[in-house]
């Protein structure tokens, strides 16, 4: 057991392993642009849509409904059935990402702007604001800490799953898992698990950092 | 003394477990050739691995289907990995019983065997296979590996064997299972015997969907397959030959601990292995992968079509 975590200490500060086309850096990278571009598309989608449902009251369980069953897809099967439609391309990958972080952004969205007190809106609408400056300047703001949370929930979930990329042939960290099962390297497919770990993590600190710092007035 | 039983005699002499391969390549054990020094016993029942592909976990169940009618209680643990994986449970005692190959087998456990005709592999393995574990008698059955491309490729770059690719060095994309990248009967292999290197390699399926979908759509020149699949007849791929003898016999042949190989046992694996052609195999492929049907329920037909269940 010792030797294991002094190899696979070994396997993440060697300098060899850092560098070169799968070495660490370039595979961290990889995961990096996927998992952060997955989770944009998603926020592009959910976003909006969970604002327009919040804000209207309307197709609220049909969105939230859709976008659960978005999260109950088995992301493996979803990348094999869109790999067959699309070929060997990325396009399996950030269909399943994107399917997987939508819910998220959706449900938290849609509850953050539920969670906006009435009599707020009704003041807001009282004083003569139009529906999209209600939106925009009561809700919007009132909602953004669940927002937020929404996102780093997806973001979270998104790193954790783009080692699905290294299944269909792709890189990012999940190489290193996918290989090292394959060919018995147990150093390798710890050594790719900590990272992903440790970059979700890290991710997971640096957005909450950031939450801190948008709505630090509110906590005061 | 009939030329069976003076091998087995002589196999006996030698200390090794009755591995009395004939030439014909398919063996049958009457009961005087198969007292073992080990003497094992499958009185516990004994535990089936089977590796991530649909015709291992055929063959697992057909294992199955053959012990269960003996009387022997087994348990199968379908997809459990590859290779890498599946010889360190055996050898830890996690399962008991593998269906396995000649040639890859061999070279998993001696890389640098040189051995590719089936008797001497057959020996060759059992010099080689750690304390512990023994190989029976092969089958008829053989899957190799194959490398295939599509007709359109053989055509442009005027493909028909491994050698051809050589020429073709550093444009060609090969789609495999991650573990053919570092395998002798893989990429290393390829490089080694016959200079071929390749402008990628993609890490994709064991003949499944992904490497296959891969080749049909030219996302992928070179696909690994098994010579069993299929898809390489229903889609024209065509098969590179193997002047070299990089790729060895594949019969399949079981892989048991010591300890669960009983008179038993042998006698009812025996019993399918010469029963079960190459054909066989391919069709019951074939039923799991296009007809979309159970491996349990498919190697059960099969073994009582074919008489293997009947008990006595």
């Amino acid at each position: 057991m010792y030797e294991l975590f002094k190899n696979l200490g070994d396997w993440l500060t060697s300098g060899e392993q850092w560098a070169g086309p799968d070495g660490i850096a370039t595979r961290l990278a990889e995961h990096l642009q996927y998992s952060l571009l997955a989770t944009l598309i998603a926020a592009a989608i959910g976003l909006p849509l969970g604002l327009l449902i919040g804000h209207t009251g309307k197709g609220a369980f049909v969105a939230i409904n859709l976008s659960s069953f978005g999260r109950a897809l088995p992301t493996v099967g979803l990348v094999v059935l869109v790999f067959l439609a699309s070929g060997l391309s990325m396009w399996p990958v950030y269909v399943a990402l994107v399917a997987l972080a939508v819910p998220a952004i959706v449900t938290n969205t849609y509850a953050g702007m539920t969670a906006v007190d009435p009599d707020v809106k009704d003041a807001a609408r009282g004083q003569g604001m139009r529906g999209h400056q209600v939106l925009f300047q009561v809700e919007l703001p009132l909602a953004l800490p669940l927002i937020m949370t929404g996102l780093r929930l997806a973001l979270i979930q998104v790193v954790a799953t783009a080692t699905i990329a290294a299944y269909v042939s792709f890189g990012g960290l999940g190489r290193y898992v996918f290989d090292g099962l394959a060919q018995r390297d147990l150093v390798q497919v710890m050594g790719g698990a900590v990272l992903v770990a440790v970059v979700a993590i890290a991710l997971d600190l640096a957005l909450s950092a950031l939450q801190r710092v948008l709505f630090r007035h509110r906590t005061a | 003394m009939n030329r069976r039983t003076l091998l087995g005699g002589l196999f006996a002499a030698a200390s090794v477990p009755a591995l009395s391969a004939c030439s014909s390549g398919i063996t049958s054990l009457d009961s005087e050739g198969t007292t073992t020094s080990g003497g094992g016993s499958s009185k516990g029942g004994l535990t089936i691995g089977t590796a991530n592909f649909t015709e291992n976990q055929v063959l697992g169940y057909l294992y199955a289907a053959v012990l269960d009618a003996a009387g022997v209680k087994t348990t199968v643990r379908p997809n459990l990995g590859t290779r890498e994986i599946l010889i360190p449970a055996i050898k830890g005692g996690d399962i008991d019983l593998l269906p396995e190959y000649q040639g890859a087998l061999l070279h998993y456990v001696a890389p640098k065997a040189t051995a590719t005709e089936e008797g001497e592999m057959q020996n060759a393995l059992t010099m080689a296979l750690p304390a512990g574990l023994q190989v029976l008698p092969y089958g008829m059955a053989e899957d190799s590996d194959a490398f295939a491309v599509t007709r359109e490729t053989a055509e442009k770059y005027g493909l028909t064997s491994l050698a051809d690719l050589k020429k073709q060095n550093g444009k060609l994309v090969i789609g495999a299972a991650a573990e053919v990248k570092t395998r002798q009967v893989g990429a290393v292999g390829l490089k080694d015997v016959y200079g071929v290197e390749f402008k990628e390699f993609k890490s994709l399926d064991s003949s499944g969907p992904l490497v296959k979908g891969a080749l049909k759509k030219g996302d992928v020149d070179v696909a690994n397959l098994f010579t069993t699949d299929t898809d390489i007849q229903a889609e024209g791929w065509v098969v590179l030959t193997d002047p070299k003898n990089l790729i060895p016999g594949q019969h399949v042949v079981p892989l048991i601990a010591d300890r669960k190989a009983d008179s038993t046992v042998r006698k009812a694996l025996a019993g399918l292995g010469n029963a079960l052609t190459t054909a066989d195999l391919t069709e019951l492929n074939r039923q799991v992968d296009k007809d979309k049907k159970d491996p349990e329920d498919v190697a059960r037909a099969y073994a009582e079509r074919k008489g293997l269940t009947a008990t006595g």
